[in-house]
């Protein structure tokens, strides 16, 4: 009994020190446009060609334990179920963390030879379906021109990804997803873009796309969404993804 | 999808490419140059007023605080407890920053070469408490920029920022 009530006060104790910090209380998230991550008790970092793995078992002290080589041009990263998902400008990365010290390349998709693209940008996971922005804008000699394009691998093999559509758009940067939809930050066209992705091999473009002026990157949070544009950030009610609301901005 | 290359590889690319190119070893004119500031500025990790974003980058939410990068600047802090009226909360300096993530109470970042440690428990009272140096390859070129610039020189320190002028003989270019 003694040890259960020194238990239950020390419980107290923990938690009436935690009250005061609450906001900083629970992991958060990141959009889908970054360079590093955090999984369990690592932190991975990307250089242009590298991978880097960091111990943060103590927090304020984080120890470089690992260095996995890559092509260059790496971009951002996500984890999903267990995997790391890297985005470079000529490929999507799949890695193994199964021992989360030392990451091993599962498979490597090269967009240039599946889909004659060079491209860049974030990928999103949800199931076994991966979609990801393809973002090009060349000027070589002075001729500009943009191919940019939304890519979906079927990644039920993490070893050999299929690509299972591509959808034009204009100029793609973050995205992310609620439920059966898939929002995409479209610069180009100054639109955050919905597509249903109820069918992963066959999506559609829906009307319910709201005009947001460079929209940058996004993260849902429960029934609100947040995006971010170059100079700014709007926060949406998408309790109902027929009528996205807009809900607030920046009080200065 | 940037490159960066040298006066003769572009030659050669526009060769290839069959557009014409005057074959030169130098550029006159507008273009950027590039900011720096010196490594004992590099450590200057504190709070400073709110302000309002510039430049965005990665953005980070946790409960209901919203942070957003100020590119090369630092770290901008929202709260949304009230969706319909954020509030601008504080600002973190962080020199040279491109991206971060936040862990608890502990947010990690690049700083130039560098990843910082910095304990945030007190938003307005920011503490940086380690430095791991020469792990991060920052880039030599303006991001997001077709054309010429002066090429960085890493003696001078970290860049910052670049910045428009009217360049003389200058020899980098990139092309995206």
């Amino acid at each position: 009994m003694k040890k259960l009530l020194f238990t239950a006060s020390l419980a107290l104790l923990f938690f009436s020190c935690s009250d005061s910090l609450e906001s900083l209380s629970e992991p958060g998230k990141s959009g889908s446009i970054t360079r590093f991550a955090i999984y369990q008790n690592y932190m991975y970092v990307l250089n242009l060609n590298e991978v880097q793995t960091y111990d943060i078992t103590q927090k304020d002290h984080p120890v470089l334990v690992h260095q996995l080589a890559t092509d260059y041009g790496l971009e951002t990263i996500n984890i999903y179920d267990n995997t790391v998902f890297l985005g470079s400008t000529t490929a999507l990365y799949i890695l193994d963390i199964s021992n989360p010290a030392a990451p091993v390349i599962q498979s490597k998709s090269d967009r240039l030879s599946d889909l004659g693209f060079v491209g860049c940008d974030p990928v999103v996971v949800k199931d076994n379906y991966a979609y990801s922005t393809i973002k090009i804008i060349e000027n070589i000699c002075g001729r500009t021109s943009a191919r940019s394009a939304l890519v979906v691998y079927n990644i039920t093999d993490k070893s050999a990804p299929v690509v299972v559509g591509t959808y034009g758009l204009n100029i793609p940067n973050g995205l992310g997803y609620k439920d059966n939809y898939l929002f995409i930050c479209d610069e180009g066209s100054d639109q955050l873009s919905v597509f249903d992705i109820s069918n992963p091999e066959m999506l559609t473009l829906t009307n319910y796309g709201v005009n947001i002026t460079d929209p940058v990157d996004l993260i849902v949070d429960g029934q609100k969404m947040i995006v971010s544009s170059k100079t700014d950030f709007q926060v949406f009610d998408v309790s109902d993804i027929s009528q996205i609301k807009k809900l607030g901005q920046i009080s200065r | 999808m940037h490159k960066i290359v040298c006066l003769s590889v572009i030659s050669l690319l526009c060769l290839l490419g069959g557009c014409e190119k005057e074959e030169r070893s130098f550029y006159d004119g507008l273009g950027k140059k590039p900011v720096y500031i010196t490594s004992g500025e590099l450590q200057d990790i504190r709070n400073e007023p709110p302000q309002p974003i510039q430049l965005s980058g990665t953005i980070f939410l946790q409960d209901t605080l919203l942070f957003v990068l100020e590119q090369r600047k630092g770290i901008h802090v929202f709260s949304l407890k009230d969706s319909l009226n954020s509030v601008n909360l504080a600002f973190f300096k962080i020199p040279a920053i491109t991206d971060f993530v936040i862990s608890g109470q502990v947010l990690y970042a690049d700083s130039w070469k560098d990843l910082v440690v910095i304990d945030i428990s007190d938003l307005q009272a920011i503490k940086a408490t380690d430095r791991i140096v020469n792990v991060i390859s920052p880039v030599f070129y303006p991001p997001l920029y077709n054309g010429y610039f002066e090429c960085a020189d890493e003696s001078k320190g970290a860049i910052i920022d670049w910045e428009d002028v009217t360049l003389e003989s200058a020899k980098c270019v990139t092309t995206n």
